[in-house]
């Protein structure tokens, strides 16, 4: 019985001193281990799934209104000439419209 | 009619045109009046005796709904050729850009018309097919011409 007890603290006391041997070693691992450092915060795009968004000049409603009126009076003039002369030229005869330029 | 005789009216004799035209009803529209409105039930078509009709279709600009001018038409001219054409519904909406008159001659008159008088409805019909030919011929020209567009513009 006597034998028993002592094999049974011996068991212990090396299991206790494994543990602390463990706990010191994996704490010096801890503290000497480099930080990972912080990634400078970028500024996040605003559009995931397109490039960044090209500044375009804004044009007000009654230019581009104008614009579009003006492109189709003159599409319609071409159009008209096409139907005087029908030929693949006159078809495809380029306008001074903004909107193909 | 300021331009002699009107397109859908030539060939008539001065006799036919001036029963015919004896058949309309005079309308006065102030600058930015409305004729017809699209999807609006066709019952007339119009003579443009005097100022401009803009016929107009919707669009969104810049994320507004507009009225963009697709064709303008000046005296001489008829507008509003739906009335004789079924489903006798506008397609386009009409209006005024500045003070214009225009005679109105309405389906049930015309037709009316045109069964006493065969002679007088075939001239009629042939100037419409005509009118109605002519823009078609123009906005076939002016869609191959942005197709042509969009063509080029995929290449690049």
């Amino acid at each position: 019985m006597a034998m028993f007890l002592m094999v049974l603290c011996m068991s212990l006391l090396a299991l206790a001193v494994t543990f602390v041997a463990f706990a010191g070693a994996t704490r010096a691992q801890a503290e000497s281990a480099p930080q990972p450092k912080l990634k400078p915060e970028r500024a996040l795009p605003q559009h995931f799934f397109a490039d960044a968004p090209v500044d375009r000049p804004t044009v007000p409603p009654s230019v581009l209104l104008a614009q579009i009126e003006q492109h189709i009076r003159l599409e319609q003039a071409a159009a008209e000439s096409f139907i005087e002369r029908p030929t693949p030229a006159s078809l495809h005869g380029r306008t001074t419209s903004p909107f193909v330029h | 009619m300021s331009n002699g005789q009107p397109d859908l009216l030539k060939d008539l004799s001065t006799e036919e045109t001036a029963g015919l035209l004896a058949l309309g009803t005079r309308i006065s529209l102030q600058s930015g009046g409305e004729l017809f409105r699209l999807g609006s039930e066709a019952s007339s078509l119009y003579l443009i005796e005097r100022g401009r009709i803009a016929l107009t279709l919707p669009m969104q600009v810049l994320g507004r709904g507009e009225d963009i001018l697709v064709e303008e038409r000046l005296p001489g001219q008829t507008v509003g050729w739906s009335a004789l054409i079924p489903p006798h519904k506008f397609t386009l909406k009409a209006t005024a850009p500045l003070e214009t008159e225009v005679l109105a001659l309405s389906r049930m008159a015309l037709l009316e018309h045109f069964s006493a008088r065969p002679g007088v409805g075939y001239l009629v019909t042939r100037n419409l097919a005509s009118v109605i030919g002519h823009r078609l011929q123009v906005f076939q020209a002016m869609w191959l011409r942005e197709m042509q567009r969009v063509v080029e513009l995929r290449g690049r």
